[in-house]
């Protein structure tokens, strides 16, 4: 892949690990090795307990790493002082919470703007960009109601394009379906495909099986270590490592 | 390891993630509009804490500026001696010194001096024509006065002129009547050399005044040479001692009368006892310290207390906020951008509490003053000050809850 050789794959995990400092310290996820190239659609499936949340909070650089090193964009982030780890975190990954994380005071579009703040966006571009994110995610018409005048699938396509309003490398959603119902699920199902199909790096923290299934290579991850069928390696990087137990 | 972070940071340098001054006053005031009513009852401390402070100082400045009011120049440019040996005297003394006005008008800063006293008679008859009946006769006051004493009364004729020296060393009968006793006695004109007769003895009238400002009693009566007065009916009675008037130059009153008792009684300094104005600016003073420390402290006590609200419901807040806190943080904003965030809260509502404080201060100080019909006095300082003095408030009062906003664990707050 000629490509491979000019971007660095958006995620790459070099035996990463991570240990809650005790006492007792805990050790939340064993090392292991992951890399997520442009344009991937990952589900990160595993009961609770099974140090989902730690590696999202790894991965979406909420938590430093005590082991390894984690690289978002080829940048070393694990290492990097907490200035550059939350510029990381306004211009190249976008979060999407199960529980929306709306502000309740303010419009849809005003939420979405909440991102472009500490982008540092200058101010004129904003209500433009943000509009044109309601658009993506298609609530353009409801640009202007409140979270409470929302219904939860519209919540969180909100946030949805929050998060996609800085064109971040990286859409990391955590259970982006906890809180809604089945025929919402679909929905948002049908965004998250929709997305992918433009080209957006997704990856997708969840125990919903329909949600799971949408995604193009599911990884596994029990007691802290990853599991990955081999058949979800994607086509042609049968070269590259995916995700495995390190060493 | 230091390389390859350093490499990183470049890296990533030329898109740090910002937050603009504007944005972080359009967050802060975002964070207090979300709750108007807490807003307004959190800064209820402060703005009574300001309000008073203003109010105590506009009220203070302007009871201040009305006793500076009733100084007028001429009350602050004269000094009263009075005779306190005489008052106790069992029978008519006298003691002031003959060269009592010369004395005092060597000391510096004394522009005139006199003694003068009332004449107490038996049977006070003044009259224009000799042996008149009881009908022709008026009651009047006699003042016996020396030239000095005219002259620091500020005396302005009508006619004729005032006794002078002359008079005064060899005791002649001469008198200056007032307008209204001119009139009281039929005399229009001194061109005759009218005489008047008091008790009997004949005095030639040589001036008519119009008006005096310090001594308005010798407006009523009849006023003649001390020492006359002194030849015809001896020392002043016991108990109606003589007095001593001095016009000072502004600013020389206290002095002078400190000086003037051993001027004119080295012998005996006790005997004579000098009134100067009360000086201004002890006055001042006094009513500032007196008066308003205690609700100073007050105000003090409010405004802590009001940092204490501001401070609470801060804390309050950023417990309340975690959430949003985490998601700021996902969103890429750094441990000072939050902080900096609820400091700026906390400080606006310091400075408008400040704000309003001011205002009801300006108005109590305002509605006072009218009640009163006085006129308003307020440092300008003081009430723009006001506000800055809210907002210091509040940014202290915000310190420990934006430490506390600051180190929040983004993980965890996202997780509730």
């Amino acid at each position: 892949m000629t490509t491979a050789a000019v971007a660095p794959p958006v995620i790459r995990l070099s035996a990463v690990a991570f240990t809650y400092a005790g006492p007792p310290p805990v050790r939340a996820l064993h090392p292991m090795d992951l890399v997520i190239w442009r344009g991937e659609h990952v589900a990160i499936t595993g009961p609770s307990g099974s140090g989902k949340s730690t590696l999202l909070n790894l991965l979406g650089l909420l938590d430093r790493p005590t082991e390894g090193t984690l690289e978002i964009d080829g940048i070393d982030v694990g290492s990097a002082s907490e200035r550059d780890r939350a510029a990381v975190r306004a211009h190249r990954i976008g979060f999407v919470f199960q529980s929306f994380h709306l502000l309740p005071h303010r419009t849809s579009a005003e939420n979405v703007m909440l991102a472009q703040v500490y982008a540092d966006l200058p101010r004129r571009r904003r209500p433009g960009a943000a509009m044109a994110a309601l658009t993506q995610v298609g609530l353009e018409h409801r640009a202007h109601a409140l979270p409470t005048a929302l219904s939860g699938g519209e919540r969180q396509r909100v946030a949805i394009a929050r998060a996609l309003v800085n064109h971040p490398s990286l859409l990391l959603c955590d259970e982006p379906t906890g809180n809604l119902d089945t025929a919402t699920t679909k929905e948002l199902n049908d965004l998250l495909g929709s997305l992918h199909e433009g080209g957006t790096t997704l990856v997708v923290i969840t125990h919903n099986p329909a949600v799971a299934g949408h995604a193009e290579r599911r990884i596994a991850i029990r007691d802290g270590q990853l599991v990955e069928p081999e058949n979800d390696m994607p086509a042609g990087r049968e070269g590259e490592r995916g995700a495995r137990p390190a060493g | 390891m230091a390389r390859a972070r350093r490499a990183s940071r470049r890296r990533v340098v030329a898109a740090a993630s910002r937050l603009r001054l504007r944005d972080l006053g359009s967050e802060a005031l975002a964070g207090l509009l979300q709750r108007p009513g807490r807003s307004a009852l959190t800064v209820l401390g402060t703005v009574l804490g300001i309000g008073s402070f203003v109010a105590i100082v506009g009220l203070s400045e302007t009871a201040t500026g009305q006793v500076g009011k009733q100084f007028n120049v001429l009350d602050a440019t004269q000094v009263t001696v009075s005779d306190t040996g005489a008052n106790q005297a069992s029978k008519p003394t006298l003691d002031f010194p003959a060269d009592a006005d010369a004395a005092v008008d060597r000391i510096h800063g004394v522009i005139a001096a006199g003694v003068w006293w009332t004449v107490q008679f038996s049977n006070a008859a003044v009259s224009s024509r000799p042996g008149a009946g009881q009908g022709d006769q008026l009651s009047l006051p006699v003042t016996a006065a020396t030239p000095g004493a005219l002259a620091a009364s500020g005396a302005k004729l009508a006619r004729g002129v005032l006794f002078n020296q002359f008079h005064q060393a060899h005791a002649q009968n001469v008198a200056i009547i007032g307008q209204t006793t001119a009139a009281d006695l039929g005399i229009s004109s001194l061109q005759q050399q009218p005489a008047i007769f008091i008790g009997g003895q004949p005095f030639t009238v040589i001036g008519i005044i119009a008006s005096d400002p310090r001594l308005p009693q010798l407006n009523l009566g009849v006023t003649v040479p001390e020492s006359t007065a002194r030849r015809l009916w001896g020392k002043p009675q016991a108990g109606q001692g003589a007095s001593m008037l001095i016009h000072t130059r502004l600013g020389a009153a206290q002095v002078v009368a400190g000086q003037v008792p051993i001027a004119l009684r080295p012998d005996n300094p006790k005997l004579l006892s000098a009134a100067a104005p009360p000086n201004p600016t002890q006055l001042r003073h006094a009513v500032t310290t007196s008066l308003n420390t205690l609700f100073l402290a007050l105000a003090g006590i409010a405004l802590v207390v009001g940092a204490i609200g501001i401070a609470n419901t801060t804390l309050v807040a950023v417990l309340e906020r975690a959430g949003e806190i985490g998601l700021r943080r996902a969103l890429g904003a750094r441990p000072r951008h939050i902080g900096t965030q609820f400091l700026a809260e906390s400080t606006a509502l310091g400075l408008f509490g400040g704000l309003v404080g001011a205002s009801l201060g300006v108005l109590t100080t305002l509605v006072v003053t009218i009640y009163h019909h006085w006129t308003a006095l307020l440092d300008p300082r003081v009430v723009l000050a006001a506000p800055a003095v809210g907002g210091i408030v509040g940014l202290l009062a915000g310190l420990y809850p934006a430490l506390r906003a600051s180190n929040v664990e983004p993980a965890e707050a996202l997780r509730r």
